[in-house]
């Protein structure tokens, strides 16, 4: 196809959209998904005060049961340390959130 | 002669003696294995683990073998399933070079461990990040030694590095289950073919839940895999789950449906006799959730009974060794303990730390 030369504005976007998906950057929904390896950034996920509905009979109960498997997975970024990049000490003096929270470190950004 | 008074002493004892205690294991924040009296509840050995917090977990094919990974530190752990003592662990990390991955398998000689992962190299003015990977690494060495990357159809599936893996029993094809499963020469780390079903989410989780573990997925023998599937059929794609079974050596796939899909349907859990299956099957979200256990009959794969019960938002379904109990555990520090019969819940125990997504495994 690279003999194919788009004429009109129609054929330019499909080329454009073509060449897009060679890009380094890449929307997030699009096909092969990207990868989020260096930290949590890319994740919008909103947090454990609401549950996909808009409501919060979704959410752990109490939150503190789910806290620290988003602490490793970077589901809640804002909320939550990043245990990869930054914060591998925030949960060592306490195995059990719902239990210790207090002793939970404190994170400055 | 015995006094009859001991006698009676000495049968009482042992009716109070469970028949068979075994042992689970669990990964726990912040970086420990705990192994727990599966009779009791009891915590019996706390781990530690130098390169961090458990991510997965899985025995070796032989049962003799305990593997499991850390993400802290992209550590590999190798333990004794009899002793529970490390036999080798280290950390792929290095200040300049990270990898990431989630769980694994080993090859039969216990030499290798197959990954999926992604490695970051910290180069002075940027981050060079690889695609996503098939990798071997070699548990003597404490290195990666080979690498391919996924080809972008297969990069495209879901599940990423979180995809359970299994291998067959010689050695020579690796299983990836994404939302297709993938068979891997292992010798050349190449697709050679995709099967069209995916693996049944686990109950209120998301694919991470399995952990690149192997919850669900069961051996029945070293060569035949079981566990739910989700199918579509070709002309109104109408999803459906069934019973899968997986002949690991001649890379054939068996099918059979059973119904229309609820909203999730956890992998299965067998008996050792391997002639029933429990699995836990969502309706509902949110507030309006119903968990259910199903019991199957794999003889004649059929569903035989169910029962609902009061699940958690997020949870993993384990079992006893012995078949006699299942287990609700994880985005918690207790484990609920439901009778396997009658589908009853029995008891809570607490272990005084949360559980990881490492998932469980019972031991001996």
């Amino acid at each position: 196809m690279k003999h194919l030369t788009p004429l009109n504005a129609k054929a330019r976007r499909i080329s454009a959209d073509l060449a897009a998906q060679e890009e380094d950057v890449v929307a997030l929904q699009q096909a092969p998904r990207p990868h989020v390896p260096l930290g949590c950034s890319l994740s919008f996920s909103p947090g454990w005060e609401v549950d996909a509905t808009g409501g919060t009979a979704g959410l752990c109960q109490p939150v503190e049961r789910d806290l620290y498997d988003c602490y490793v997975t970077c589901f809640w970024p804002v909320q939550v340390a990043d245990h990869v990049n930054y914060s591998p000490d925030w949960a060592s003096n306490c195995a059990a959130a719902t239990k210790d929270w207090r002793n939970l470190d404190i994170v400055f950004p | 002669m015995l006094p009859r008074k001991l006698i009676c002493t000495l049968i009482a004892l042992a009716a109070a003696v469970p028949a068979h205690a075994g042992s689970l294991m669990l990964g726990t924040y912040p970086d420990k294995l705990f192994t727990i009296d599966d009779q009791t509840g009891a915590v019996k050995d706390k781990i530690a683990l130098e390169t961090g917090l458990p991510v997965s977990l899985r025995l070796s094919a032989d049962r003799s073998k305990i593997y499991a990974t850390t993400i802290t530190t992209s550590g590999v752990i190798v333990l004794d399933a009899a002793t529970h003592k490390i036999l080798t662990q280290f950390a792929l990390n290095t200040p300049t070079e990270k990898y990431r991955f989630n769980g694994g398998v080993p090859d039969p000689t216990g030499r290798y461990f197959y990954t999926v992962l992604m490695r970051i190299d910290k180069q002075v003015d940027r981050y060079v990040v690889s695609k996503q990977q098939f990798a071997v690494i070699d548990l003597v060495a404490k290195k990666v030694v080979r690498t391919a990357d996924l080809e972008p159809q297969d990069d495209a599936l879901a599940g990423g590095y979180r995809a359970p893996m299994m291998i067959s029993p010689d050695g020579k094809t690796l299983y990836l289950f994404k939302n297709k499963v993938l068979l891997v020469d292992a010798a050349s780390l190449k697709v050679v073919d995709r099967i069209d079903v995916e693996k049944a989410d686990a109950t209120g989780y998301e694919n991470v839940a399995f952990g690149g573990g192997i919850e669900g997925l069961q051996l029945t023998t070293p060569n035949q895999l079981v566990s739910m599937f989700t199918a579509d059929d070709p002309y109104v794609h109408n999803k459906i789950f069934g019973i899968g079974r997986f002949d690991l050596t001649a890379r054939k796939f068996a099918f059979t449906p059973i119904g229309p899909i609820t909203n999730q349907i956890s992998g299965l859990e067998v008996t050792p006799d391997g002639k029933t299956a429990y699995t836990v099957a969502t309706t509902g979200m949110t507030g309006n959730k119903r968990c259910e256990f199903w019991k199957f009959d794999l003889t004649d794969l059929k569903l035989t009974d169910k029962q609902e019960f009061h699940c958690r938002s997020r949870f993993t379904l384990g079992m006893s060794q012995d078949g006699a109990k299942l287990y609700i555990y994880g985005a918690s520090y207790d484990i609920e303990v439901y009778d396997a019969a009658s589908l009853k819940w029995e008891k809570t125990w607490d272990m005084a730390a949360d559980a990881t997504m490492a998932g469980m495994i019972a031991l001996q």
